[in-house]
């Protein structure tokens, strides 16, 4: 598999009046080329940070890119300067945004946003971008696209507004699409048709996706592979089977466990994981999620667990995973969901930091 | 279950707003349904389908357009005096959607939460009132020095806390919580749920909850009513409702819902909802009948009997 994307040891910092808040704290991960990554995590995790920085669209300052290098296409974006950027920005990585009524441009006509891309990273003239832009609203399954495409986002409804919003993103060909909460805002019945739309759209143009989004569900539906974050690290990896079938992080296990299932009558208490984010301006010792971990060892609260390897794919930052831990049950609804993996090692590996 | 006692009654409720030009929305559009004593009824459908109208139109902060609400067998949009009214409201409380636009900034939580204490004189004392705001502060996991900070002190689901606080100060029977956790964190749902279940369980409370998070609906309530267009189109216990949907409107939200398992999410179907479907005749009459018992479906007198036939 070829790598379109690299992040190594990326770390985000923005200084603010209580203290320099450590957003990003040091994730690693990398995107195959034509695949979809999925990133979980709740807010204050830091996935939107991860994948704004990417973009380069962290105001700098307060933001600032403390460490760590993003090869994208053999190029670092962490060394690029803003002019550079605009020539990659909209043209190799497209973005799309939670909220397509802020993401829109109001005063603009939707055709002409789409024909702003065009005109701009493939140089097409007027004539031919209006028509391009047209092709475009009818690929992403927007009705009468001739008539649309002179209207403004007011005149759209939120799922057709996102449509838009694909429309723009994909304008370019881009090789990455990130996609930072796409459907959140949108009903069910409409996130059905937007992820059938972006997984149709990736067959036909082999974009690689990063997918930020909070709902397990969704994951399930469209992901490849899935990194879920705690407190600005990647406390899990692998691929969608090994984190929905053999989740080892406790927390991991938490999010699986305190979610309702729709195929069961059961109505016993949800396993909530109890308290909240830790504060990340003072990043708390050892692991960040042991203060609301029932399974934190005391070493969790001396020593940041090393990052553990199960198979070829699947990552997990946890003690418990340590050849000396105790062994221990998971909840009972992950417990319902384990299968044995054939891929795993016999053991988990530690990962050397140089790797 | 023993005998269910209907706690409010909704009648052929209509909420319609003006838009100008002579035109009217029709957010409600003749809802009927019973609530009963110690249940929760959860109400869902996507944006704009009227089941938040149909809550706020319900605790009266709507004046409805026609149909009737009964509130223990009393009317809640009859003319009443003021102290009637006082009354009524005491029994009804509301818990909102945004944790951050419900709450005054600018009153402390005490504030806060004793406002209904104080408007309803609940405490003859100060002591009396602070003693009722930290037990409060304790029965929804927050702790009494929390008492003296503003709202923009606490997290979101922290929040979420003060505002079932707010509305228990009241000791009301029936609470209506539109979208309480859809601004939540995942892992933050579950405790705002479990909290609620938990309070249910020791005041008796009567829950209409209501959500688009279908996953949570079902594992909150006792029945489910689904919306579409300003109206009920099914009504039935909430596993009844999961595993036989009846409608083409439930079957295709239902369809819609990813689940969190890989495998089934491979090989998932998604059904179409489209309203031509029914080939309903013009001005075909269009009624909400019990298919199985009380399992309701609004269906033409045709469909009624396509139904029964084929679910019963």
């Amino acid at each position: 598999m070829e790598k379109l994307l690299e992040v190594k040891d990326l770390q985000v910092s923005f200084q603010t009046y209580g203290g320099e808040v450590q957003a990003v704290r040091g994730v690693s991960f990398h995107l195959n080329k034509g695949e979809t990554l999925a990133i979980v995590g709740e807010s204050g995790s830091g996935k939107s940070v991860t994948s704004q920085t990417i973009m380069r669209l962290i105001p700098t300052p307060p933001g600032k890119i403390k460490s760590g290098q993003i090869i994208f296409n053999g190029e670092d974006l962490a060394k690029k300067t803003d002019k550079e950027m605009e020539a990659i920005r909209g043209k190799d990585i497209g973005m799309i945004f939670q909220d397509p009524m802020t993401s829109l441009n109001p005063t603009m006509k939707v055709g002409h946003q789409i024909m702003e891309v065009l005109v701009k990273h493939l140089k097409m003239d007027k004539a031919a971008a209006k028509e391009r832009a047209i092709e475009l609203l009818r690929l992403v399954g927007i009705p009468f696209p001739e008539k649309r495409v002179n209207q403004y986002p007011h005149e759209f409804s939120g799922g057709m507004r996102q449509r838009a919003m694909i429309a723009v993103a994909l304008a370019s060909n881009p090789k990455l699409l990130i996609a930072d909460e796409p459907t959140t805002a949108l009903d069910v019945t409409i996130q059905a048709q937007i992820l059938e739309l972006m997984k149709d759209l990736q067959k036909k143009m082999g974009t690689s996706i990063i997918f930020i989004t909070h709902d397990l569900g969704v994951v399930a539906n469209v992901a490849d592979r899935v990194a879920v974050m705690y407190a600005g690290k990647i406390v899990e990896m692998g691929t969608v089977d090994e984190i929905f079938y053999d989740p080892r992080h406790p927390y991991t296990w938490g999010l699986l466990a305190s979610m309702p299932s729709l195929d069961s009558d059961d109505k016993s208490e949800l396993a909530a994981i109890p308290g909240t984010p830790p504060d990340l301006t003072n990043p708390p010792k050892g692991d960040a999620f042991a203060p609301r971990n029932p399974y934190a060892m005391k070493i969790d609260f001396e020593l940041e667990p090393p990052m553990f390897k199960i198979s070829d794919t699947h990552y997990a930052a946890t003690w418990l995973l340590h050849p000396d831990a105790p062994k221990v049950e998971p909840p009972e609804a992950v417990k319902k969901r384990l299968r044995q993996l054939s891929s795993n090692y016999p053991q988990p590996v530690i990962v050397k930091e140089s790797e | 279950m023993a005998e269910k006692q209907k706690l409010i009654e909704i009648k052929n409720l209509k909420q319609y707003f003006p838009v100008g030009h002579g035109q009217v929305i029709k957010a409600v559009d003749g809802v009927t349904f019973d609530i009963y004593k110690g249940e929760t009824l959860g109400l869902v459908g996507e944006s704009g389908c009227g089941k938040s109208t149909t809550g706020r139109t319900i605790i009266g902060l709507y004046q409805a357009t026609s149909g009737e609400v009964l509130f223990n067998g009393v009317s809640v949009h009859a003319k009443k005096t003021s102290q009637e009214l006082k009354q009524l409201k005491r029994k009804m409380q509301m818990i909102f959607q945004d944790p951050y636009a419900s709450l005054n900034p600018r009153m402390t939580v005490a504030d806060i939460i004793a406002e209904g204490i104080d408007i309803h004189g609940l405490a003859k004392t100060k002591e009396e009132r602070m003693k009722r705001v930290y037990e409060l502060l304790e029965t929804v996991g927050l702790n009494r020095e929390h008492a003296n900070r503003y709202p923009h002190e606490f997290s979101g689901g922290q929040r979420q806390r003060i505002g079932i606080a707010r509305a228990l100060a009241v000791e009301p029977e029936f609470i209506i919580a539109d979208e309480p956790i859809s601004a939540l964190d995942v892992s933050i749902q579950a405790q705002v749920v479990n909290l609620m279940k938990k309070l249910q369980r020791e005041k008796g409370l009567t829950y209409l909850f209501i959500a688009h998070d279908l996953s949570m609906v079902k594992y909150i309530s006792d029945r489910i009513g689904v919306m579409y267009f300003g109206k009920m189109v099914e009504l039935a216990e909430a596993e009844e409702l999961y595993r036989n949907p009846i409608h083409p409107y439930t079957k295709a939200l239902l369809s819609a819902i990813p689940l969190p398992d890989p495998e089934t999410e491979r090989v998932r179907r998604r059904t179409v909802y489209d309203p031509s479907q029914h080939n309903y005749k013009e001005g075909e009459p269009l009624e909400f009948r019990e298919i199985t018992p009380g399992h309701f479906v609004l269906c033409s007198e045709d469909e009624y009997k396509k139904y029964k036939a084929m679910y019963s």
